[in-house]
């Protein structure tokens, strides 16, 4: 893993401090994955006490992202990192952020569960959204991983996966939309699948701004706001180097 | 546990062997109070038995006679001029006022030890007297002339117990009480002493020869050492390259310091008084003789001030754009200057105190007069403290101890101001 | 994390010296359009040791230039190139070409004089001379010759006393000795002192070593306001101030240039691992 030498200072105590922000960073993630992971088991088949669960574990994300947040400042303040460590720690404060917000789109899911397992009917499109669901899924868990890897590549390769997530979020919109205008009764319920596409493609985006933060730290380079072609030509470029 | 037994044991440990430790402690303690205290008793002793010896030498003693100072028995002209008057010899007169001042004093061996009872200088005396107040010719002047050291030594001490009581002090001390009951004796502070040079007489003996050829001496030593010791160690310190060569020199100079004194006289002797046939006995010599014994000092105490003056301050200057030489004289030298005072002082101190070299040139020699230039013959006070060391005479031991005393004063003053010049100009960066 | 302290120091080290030894040109743009000094393959030997391996560098005008480096690396000896202040230490040699303005300052007709007097300096430890106040900052003046009258010498004192922003401490008192003040102000004087001969380029030496937070605040505010009228190079310690005070940063690792770039570029993402490991704190 050890492209950033975090284990090289000359102070072990911020060797230490480095590394348990990264693996309290994991741990936010690791959790963050299950809370998608179960709010869309829960969503999926309206298990409303899984979806509890989730609501209620949000709670937790959101303790983990202050807990880590002032340890970002504690680092920040103490130990005036540079370069490497800067960027971490700018990763780590930007990231965290990011995962909250996912944990946030997890509520969701937990929330929507809960409501529509009232109903007992279960609406259509699920099908749709569950393989929505299992591609978000997989470019978190990807995205997790490459921010535990410090993998460039893979993140690049991950975050250009966000315009597949797009992509797919359109159709089914458009199909939403078109059912919605088939069967005005229908909308209410219709809406629920259509707030909850709406979050996987939210995480899709909070994905990718990791996977670009992820960039940045390793190689230094800011990518946000850039064209994917661009990116592939700085890649091109670093490897030529 | 297992942290808190050790941790009892090493209390445990360094308490037992606490009271040993603080023990050896006092011990040293004690062992420094009794170097220092022991060394202090042997200043002491020095000290109050020089003082002891020498204070008589600063009192002496007058009696008034009443001399007959007629022209015609004296030889003089009827207008006499000062010339005249003071090579006119008066110890016919004198003696004719002992006479009367005594007349039972009939037999020839009785008159001969009369005549002893005031200094050879008597005659000087009468004569500056003379010289001073012409008008006291043909007349009976009351002169206060001195007296000679023994009838001094007597005079100053009613008690005195005299190891040799013969019958000849008995009459002398007879005579003295004589006199004081006539308030014919007096006890002066001995300004003589400050204001003539060596004599045979011990009453008569002064120590302004020698203070004055000391002054001449190290006049001459300060002018030759200064300059060319602070120009070497400037020399040496800032410019010359780092090399064997000034490796070599340096251990030599270092070596001078401790070359015996006496070899610098020799040294002397050869190349200043045989070789240059420069004046013996000269402050001329003497002082190029304890230069030469000083440089050393004063180049040694040079470089360690010049060294001590912080680079940065020379790095400051250099970084404006001053040159070497700018640097070294408006920044370096000045900073430097109190060490380089006080090494200078310190060696004209040891010149001061130097006899051994001056011995080998020949400023030991009996000389009346008080130099007045650097080219007369001289002596200095160590050498002065030597010659009357050499004398049998009770009064002439006194000389020494005061001649000692004079010489720890200048040396202590100087020392002084060395002290007081460093304390002056220390400054801190 | 399951290596212990000891294997990861000398991996570093070992790690370091293989990047040393692959080491052959500086990373980063060495060249400036204008430059005000440019250096071109300078060595610098001690006797036999060479302290300063083939460094390429231009100063450029109305810059801040701060070099970096762990102890013995040479930055200040390469500092003390540019005024030709190793002059003073009999065994050093420098090689290589310095220009300033285009003229060569090792050239036998520069006179190291005029030299110092265009190329300032100002040191680690703040080295008022025990004299007072005025005098320090006159001095330069008085040996250059600078002032024709005494109006003139004191107009002189005053301006550079309030460039380098300590006139309103000092002006009731200029014939207090400089060295009776406190340290920052010592330093601000060392650097008025520097300025009154009114040099081209002012090279420090660690100024602020020596100092405490405050009085190194009010050094940096002054560095930042020279730069508008003098191009400097400093030497520093402290990463920190090298991140705040400059614009471009040099890194020096045992006498050889690794880097050199805009100084938001090395503190946030140097490219040569030497220079990583080093602003980040992973030296062995």
């Amino acid at each position: 893993m050890d492209n950033l030498n975090l284990d090289q200072h000359i102070s072990h105590r911020y060797n230490e401090e480095l590394e348990d922000l990264r693996s309290r960073v994991l741990n936010m993630g690791g959790l963050v994955e299950q809370q998608v992971n179960n709010g869309l088991k829960a969503l999926l088949e309206l298990d409303a006490e899984l979806g509890e669960q989730v609501f209620s574990g949000d709670y937790e994300v959101n303790a983990m992202e202050v807990e880590i947040d002032e340890a970002c400042t504690e680092i920040l303040a103490r130990r005036q990192p540079a370069a490497s460590d800067l960027r971490l720690v700018m990763t780590v404060i930007k990231a965290i952020s990011d995962l909250e917000r996912i944990g946030d789109e997890a509520e969701k899911f937990g929330k929507v569960a809960m409501r529509l397992s009232d109903g007992g009917n279960r609406p259509t499109y699920f099908s749709e959204l569950r393989h929505l669901g299992e591609h978000v899924k997989s470019v978190l868990r990807d995205t997790l991983d490459a921010f535990a890897r410090m993998d460039a590549e893979s993140a690049l390769v991950t975050a250009s996966r966000d315009n597949a997530i797009d992509r797919e979020y359109n159709s089914l919109s458009r199909l939403l939309i078109s059912h919605m205008m088939e069967d005005p009764r229908e909308i209410k319920s219709v809406l629920e699948v259509f707030w909850c596409a709406r979050a996987l493609e939210r995480i899709g985006d909070h994905a990718n701004n990791i996977c670009e933060y992820v960039v940045y730290l390793v190689k230094g380079k800011d990518i946000r706001h850039t064209s994917q072609q661009r990116m592939a030509e700085d890649q091109d470029e670093d490897n030529s180097m | 546990m297992n942290n808190t037994t050790t941790k009892r044991n090493t209390t445990d440990i360094v308490k037992a062997g606490l009271a040993k430790r603080y023990a050896r402690e006092r011990r040293f303690k004690l062992m420094g109070v009794a170097a220092v205290s022991i060394s202090m008793a042997f200043l002491a002793f020095l000290l109050i038995s020089i003082f002891a010896k020498g204070l008589p030498a600063f009192q002496t003693t007058y009696i008034k006679l009443d001399i007959t100072l007629e022209k015609k028995s004296l030889g003089l002209p009827e207008e006499p001029t000062a010339i005249e008057i003071s090579r006119a010899r008066y110890d016919k007169s004198i003696k004719k006022a002992l006479l009367a001042q005594f007349p039972d004093v009939t037999k020839r061996k009785e008159k001969r030890m009369l005549y002893q009872f005031v200094s050879s200088y008597a005659s000087r005396q009468v004569a500056d007297a003379l010289v001073a107040d012409p008008t006291l010719l043909d007349t009976t002047a009351s002169l206060w002339v001195l007296a000679d050291d023994e009838v001094a030594a007597l005079a100053r001490q009613a008690d005195y117990t005299l190891e040799k009581k013969d019958k000849q002090t008995e009459i002398t001390r007879a005579r003295i009480e004589e006199l004081k009951a006539e308030n014919r004796i007096e006890t002066r502070f001995n300004w003589l002493f400050f204001q003539r040079g060596d004599s045979r007489e011990p009453e008569a003996a002064g120590i302004k020869g020698a203070i004055m050829g000391s002054f001449y001496t190290l006049i001459v030593t300060l002018v030759l050492s200064f300059p060319i010791g602070v120009a070497a160690a400037v020399y040496l310190e800032e410019f010359a390259p780092k090399n064997k060569l000034t490796d070599i020199i340096e251990v030599n100079i270092n070596n001078l310091a401790a070359v015996p004194s006496i070899v610098y006289g020799l040294l002397g002797v050869a190349v200043f008084i045989n070789f240059f046939h420069l004046p013996r006995s000269a402050p001329l010599v003497g002082g190029i003789v304890l230069s030469l014994m000083t440089l050393p000092t004063i180049i040694i105490a040079s470089r360690a001030a010049l060294k001590s003056v912080p680079p940065s301050i020379a790095d400051a200057a250099l970084a404006l754009g001053a040159s070497k030489i700018q640097t070294i004289t408006h920044h370096v030298l000045p900073l430097a200057m109190p060490g380089i005072l006080t090494g200078t002082i310190i060696g004209m101190a040891q010149a001061l105190g130097e006899s051994a070299p001056l011995l080998m040139i020949g400023m030991v020699a009996f000389i009346v007069d008080v130099p007045t230039g650097i080219t007369d013959p001289a002596t200095v006070l160590p050498v002065q403290v030597y010659l009357w060391s050499d004398s049998p005479e009770r009064a002439f031991t006194e000389r020494t101890s005061a001649a000692i005393m004079v010489l720890l004063i200048f040396l202590i003053a100087m020392n002084a101001l060395a002290v007081l010049l460093r304390k002056q100009f220390e400054r801190r960066w | 994390m399951t290596k212990t302290a000891e294997t990861t120091s000398s991996d570093t080290q070992s790690r370091n010296s293989q990047l040393l030894a692959e080491f052959k040109e500086t990373t980063g743009n060495v060249r400036v359009t204008e430059p005000k000094m440019r250096m071109d393959n300078v060595n610098v030997h001690y006797g036999d040791n060479q302290a300063i391996f083939d460094v390429n560098l231009d100063l450029g005008k109305n810059e801040v230039l701060a070099m970096i480096g762990p102890s013995g690396c040479g930055k200040s000896t390469f500092l003390r190139c540019m005024n030709r202040m190793n002059d003073t230490v009999d065994s050093c040699r420098v090689t290589g070409s310095l220009t300033l303005d285009g003229e060569d300052i090792y050239a036998p007709e520069q006179d190291v004089v005029l030299l110092r007097a265009r190329v300032g300096m100002v040191f680690q430890k703040p080295n008022p001379f025990p004299k007072s106040i005025y005098d320090n900052v006159a001095y330069g003046p008085r040996i250059h010759g600078l002032a024709s009258s005494k109006d003139e010498l004191d107009q002189i004192v005053e301006t550079s006393l309030k460039r380098a922003s300590i006139w309103n401490e000092v002006k009731d008192r200029l014939d207090a000795p400089g060295t009776g003040l406190s340290g920052g102000q010592q330093q601000r004087l060392c650097i008025a002192r520097t300025i009154a001969v009114s040099p081209e380029i002012i090279l420090m030496d660690e100024p602020c070593s020596a100092l405490d937070p405050i009085a190194t605040a009010s050094i940096e505010e002054l560095i930042d306001e020279l730069r508008q009228n003098y191009a400097i190079a400093i030497v520093t310690h402290s990463m920190q101030q090298a991140a705040r005070v400059s614009q471009r940063t040099a890194y020096f690792h045992l006498g050889r240039l690794i880097e050199l770039g805009e100084t938001k570029k090395i503190f946030t993402n140097p490219s040569h691992e030497l220079t990583e490991n080093y602003i980040t704190g992973r030296f062995g």
